[in-house]
């Protein structure tokens, strides 16, 4: 927490240093929510590269009010939401992007790559409604806050934990019914 | 049976790792942007040297920035722009605002320096004259009337209810008061419209206010406050259009604004909404009205 604040604090002053190490800190966690969020490589890999760019661009601008691995972590589910919703938008029909595609980070100019354990576990994350995933993604693999996560939804808090529990059962009976078959 | 806490752990443990490769070209790409930003923020924010030279007092400074906050708010009440190189809609827009005749809007403002004295404004314009009438627990506390019939000149007069005076002001457009130089740039109507196009900005797509299908766009790009009067350290702009899909007629503008010099901030949210575009308003109303028993200030 420290460090990154000194991190931030040098960032904010033209230390590509820092950004750096800020890069190689949170790349990979952020890397993995955009793609736990969207389940398609090419676009996950887009929103996080988005972020790091926007995060360059507001530099100066830029305060940090609490941890800089939530924040980072919001920007990309902002993103990944905006993402989903314009994909819902040109397919009017309510698929999202998850729904639609089957993730494959196997070709050599990924930036991603996935082990089999995340790929059985997205197969099942993406049939979870994408506000339930949110959720539970960024509770459980970002360790944000009930709190933050309501105001990133901009939903009360008691919204952001019913969302929670709905996904984490429906992902429960999922991966469970995968396992009885 | 998988318990909650084994499917926490199992997204816990769920892990990915990056390409080097391509963690290396990314972030030598992400470096050049780095340089990039770092340019085009210096250039955003450093006013041109005679600028610099007026503003040598920090609170005179600050003050500027806040009035560039305030105009930045008004000066949508009237942006018609021609020509413009976005997409149909935005065109489409410029136009039907470039023919609207009149135009009545409320703007509520509120600034963390030059309180705000008013709940909200009503603000009516036509081609010539333009009336702001504040309101304060639901009263008119004063008015604002602006003539800008004479080609060099404005008049600009403020009735003030409350006390029961008033003051009247003609302002040479051609003078070295870069307030008002500043302020004009903001009021001309085409320079607003045209600014927010072309700057960065990114389309929000579609959304219902009040009952209304309507398409957006906003921006948060600096250079949309063009050159500043004087050095600043922090500028962050949002501002955000929202116009009738069917009429093609804004309906909601909102915008938030902070700037820092000099270890002091101003920032500015304001609203622009109840917009009645080509209306035709009665000339005796634009035209300021004095009561008899107020006083002239000038006078006091």
């Amino acid at each position: 927490m420290l460090e990154d604040r000194l991190l931030v604090w040098k960032f904010k002053h033209g230390s590509k240093d820092a950004f750096c190490r800020i890069y190689e800190k949170y790349r990979d966690d952020l890397l993995r929510l955009a793609l736990s969020l969207l389940n398609e490589a090419d676009i996950a890999e887009d929103v996080v590269h988005d972020v790091f760019t926007s995060f360059i661009r507001n530099r100066r601008q830029f305060r940090l009010t609490g941890n800089l691995k939530s924040y980072l972590a919001t920007c990309v589910a902002n993103r990944a939401r905006n993402e989903n919703r314009s994909y819902q938008r040109r397919h009017k029909t309510g698929p999202d992007v998850a729904d639609s595609v089957t993730l494959d980070s196997s070709r050599p100019d990924h930036w991603i790559i996935t082990s089999d354990e995340f790929r059985r576990l997205n197969e099942a994350l993406k049939q979870v409604p994408y506000d339930q995933r949110e959720t539970v993604i960024l509770r459980a693999q970002s360790d944000m806050k009930f709190r933050q996560i309501a105001e990133t939804q901009h939903v009360p808090i008691k919204t952001a934990q019913s969302r929670y529990r709905a996904g984490l059962n429906k992902l429960r009976s999922l991966l469970n019914s995968e396992v009885t078959q | 049976m998988t318990s909650p806490e084994n499917i926490e752990k199992l997204i816990r443990n769920a892990e990915i790792s990056s390409n080097p490769l391509v963690n290396k070209a990314v972030l030598g790409d992400l470096l050049k942007q780095f340089d990039i930003a770092g340019e085009k923020q210096k250039a955003s924010v450093t006013p041109p040297n005679k600028r610099r030279i007026i503003m040598k007092s920090p609170i005179t400074k600050i003050a500027v920035a806040a009035a560039i906050l305030i105009a930045v708010t008004l000066g949508l009440c009237e942006f018609i722009g021609t020509g413009s190189q976005a997409g149909i809609v935005w065109a489409e827009v410029a136009s039907k605002v470039q023919a609207s005749r009149g135009l009545i809007v409320r703007c509520t403002e509120t600034t963390s320096v030059m309180p705000f004295d008013a709940d909200y404004t009503m603000n009516y314009f036509s081609p010539t004259h333009s009336r702001t009438d504040f309101y304060k627990a639901g009263q008119i506390t004063h008015t604002f009337y602006t003539d800008f019939t004479a080609p060099n000149t404005k008049t600009l007069t403020a009735v003030y209810h409350t006390h029961k005076h008033y003051l009247s002001r003609t302002f040479d457009k051609s003078g070295h008061e870069f307030l008002l130089e500043q302020h004009d740039d903001w009021m001309n109507p085409r320079y607003l419209i045209q600014t927010i196009l072309s700057c960065e900005h990114t389309k929000l797509g579609q959304k219902t206010i009040d009952g209304v299908l309507c398409e957006g766009i906003e921006t948060t790009d600096p250079a949309m406050m063009g050159p500043l009067p004087g050095p600043v350290d922090l500028l962050e702009v949002h501002l955000r259009l929202w116009v009738d899909a069917e009429t093609k007629y804004p309906v909601l503008f909102k915008s938030k604004i902070r700037v820092e010099a000099e270890g002091q901030a101003v920032s500015s949210e304001g609203v622009m909404d109840q917009f009645q575009w080509d209306v035709e308003l009665d000339p005796s109303f634009l035209e300021p009205h004095i009561p008899p028993d107020y006083k002239d200030m000038r006078n006091l």
